[in-house]
């Protein structure tokens, strides 16, 4: 019999209050109200139960960035800084602590993973985490909310093997550099061709430093390329590398900018993707990890694509039918 | 554009008494391929390459404890019987476009360069040209794209694009314009010249827009 499995939603008014500056950047509030929105108001309502996070405490931030960075960070919203590093990062006041308490939201999907009943997590953070690196804004991204949440995994609840699948657009640079040199955690990344695309990295040649050489997959598709290009790759190349790794946990580094309506890369995938990998990763999870997934978002910029590419994600992930 | 700035400089080096075994053991340990011959003064006598040694070494399958008398007359003989000695060579001052056609001309891996003196200054392999081109075009630069534009065939088209990215406070780093295969410009025909610019922006919505406000559109460079 079919059956729809409840997801918890660990979302935030915080979210809203970190101000990109207007004028043409698209890391804009109106993506997590969209996402809001259709989530409250399609056919997904019921199922879902909605949590506050907190705040991430300062010693788990601490295992994936400099401390001076931290410090850096604050002292710029505090100054009145418009910018972080780069222009693309824009910040206000509210910045530190919109992206402390995104960073939050995966520490407590992680305790509700393993305390509760519920299995599914989806967290619909801004800002987005997955170019930040050890000391370095990049890409929109400040605190690396993913690589946080599975450092955090590892040393509260001893899963050793956690899998971390990224189908954001781009590369998630700053989780890679995190986790390259370890054995024990598995990234893995779908994005468009570096050549073509921000930022720059995750050629299929990156494949892991020392000790870790081997738990890096990149997956760099050419532009234009659509849904049968994601299915080929899940299906010839992540899931035999699930097959492999073994994981005892599973993170969605679940990021939309990837849709053929958003202008943000060349990739053209449709809204029904989504529930297509959506499918896929609960498949994995029953297989690996008792059924527990936590999602994090990252990208996606044109909110109605978003919020309709996250409702079909959801709906794969929860719905053993789809 | 100097190779000055990518050779690499104090390359393991061998007189010409040098034996070819010693010869053998300095490529491995050094993990080069090219060993250049310099007298006492290091100026350039002549080269010896990893090839030149295989030649000289019949098989690799031949333990050294097993080496015939008639190999061990060969390994110990001085490296100046194999080396060549008509040399083509490099200064500091050749540029990355000098090696490029030099390499590719007489088809080998590397190239000495020679002071005025004809001291041995570095030596310039397909390796270093490689590397010299990677940092050129930007490749694997942290926050960048590169984008293709259209040339849209009319006036002046590089000040104009790249008046629109300033005006609008993108960054970019490295632009140039590639004719189509038929060396014509004429967009009508499906041909026309390409535009490469390297943005370093994540913010492509913002790109797409400053190329659109001065009349180019963003190229899906898709197969």
């Amino acid at each position: 019999m079919a059956e729809f499995q409840n997801i918890i939603i660990i979302d935030s008014p915080v979210y809203d209050n970190h101000d990109t500056g207007g004028g043409t950047h698209p890391e804009t509030p109106e993506r997590v109200r969209a996402i809001r929105e259709r989530l409250n108001s399609g056919p997904l309502a019921s199922f879902l139960k909605w949590v506050e996070p907190r705040p991430a405490a300062r010693k788990w931030l601490m295992a994936v960035h400099d401390e001076s960075y931290l410090f850096r960070f604050e002292e710029a919203v505090l100054a009145g800084q418009t910018w972080l590093g780069h222009q693309d990062n824009q910040i206000c006041f509210d910045s530190f602590d919109s992206a402390v308490m995104a960073a939050g939201a995966g520490l407590a999907g992680v305790d509700l993973l393993e305390k509760g009943a519920e299995k599914l997590v989806f967290c619909p953070v801004r800002p987005p985490g997955h170019h930040a690196e050890r000391a370095m804004a990049l890409g929109f991204c400040f605190l690396n909310n993913i690589a946080i949440a599975a450092d955090y995994w590892q040393r509260v609840y001893d899963r050793q093997r956690i899998f971390i699948l990224d189908f954001d657009a781009h590369h998630g640079n700053g989780i890679q550099a995190a986790f390259e040199t370890s054995a024990a955690i598995f990234y893995a990344s779908i994005h468009e061709h570096p050549t073509y695309s921000f930022p720059g990295s995750g050629y299929a040649e990156e494949r892991g430093l020392d000790g870790g050489r081997g738990a890096t997959l990149n997956i760099p598709l050419p532009p234009g390329a659509g849904d049968d290009m994601v299915l080929e790759a899940v299906k010839e190349k992540i899931g035999p590398a699930l097959e492999n790794f073994r994981p005892e946990a599973l993170i969605i580094a679940a990021g939309f900018d990837a849709h053929e309506q958003d202008d943000m890369s060349g990739l053209d995938y449709s809204t029904i993707l989504y529930s297509r990998l959506g499918g896929w990763i609960r498949k994995w999870a029953g297989q690996f990890c008792g059924g527990r997934v936590l999602s994090i978002l990252e990208g996606g910029y044109n909110p109605q694509a978003l919020a309709l590419s996250v409702e079909s994600y959801l709906a794969g992930l929860a719905y053993d039918k789809m | 554009m100097y190779i000055k700035k990518y050779m690499t400089v104090d390359p393991c080096v061998a007189g010409p008494e040098t034996t070819i075994a010693r010869a053998s053991e300095l490529l491995v340990e050094n993990n080069c391929r090219h060993l250049p011959i310099v007298d006492k003064e290091t100026r350039l006598l002549g080269m010896v390459t990893d090839r030149d040694l295989r030649s000289a070494c019949p098989s690799i399958l031949t333990a050294v404890q097993a080496l015939t008398p008639e190999q061990l007359v060969v390994a110990d003989q001085p490296v100046s019987r194999i080396m060549s000695r008509d040399i083509v060579t490099l200064s500091p001052l050749s540029t990355l476009d000098d090696a490029l056609l030099l390499l590719d001309r007489k088809k080998v891996g590397a190239l000495p360069v020679l002071s005025d003196s004809g001291r041995l200054e570095g030596i310039f392999s397909t390796r270093d040209l490689l590397q010299a081109y990677r940092q050129l075009f930007g490749l694997g630069e942290r926050g960048s794209a590169l984008i293709s534009v259209r040339d849209d065939g009319r006036p002046r088209p590089l000040s104009r694009l790249v008046r629109a990215l300033e005006e609008h406070d993108i960054h970019f780093s490295r632009i140039s314009r590639r004719r189509d295969e038929q060396g014509g410009t004429a967009v009508e025909s499906g041909g026309g010249a390409v535009i490469y610019v390297r943005v370093n922006t994540f913010n492509l919505h913002a790109v797409r827009q400053a190329l659109e406000s001065a009349g180019f559109t963003l190229e899906n460079q898709g197969l």
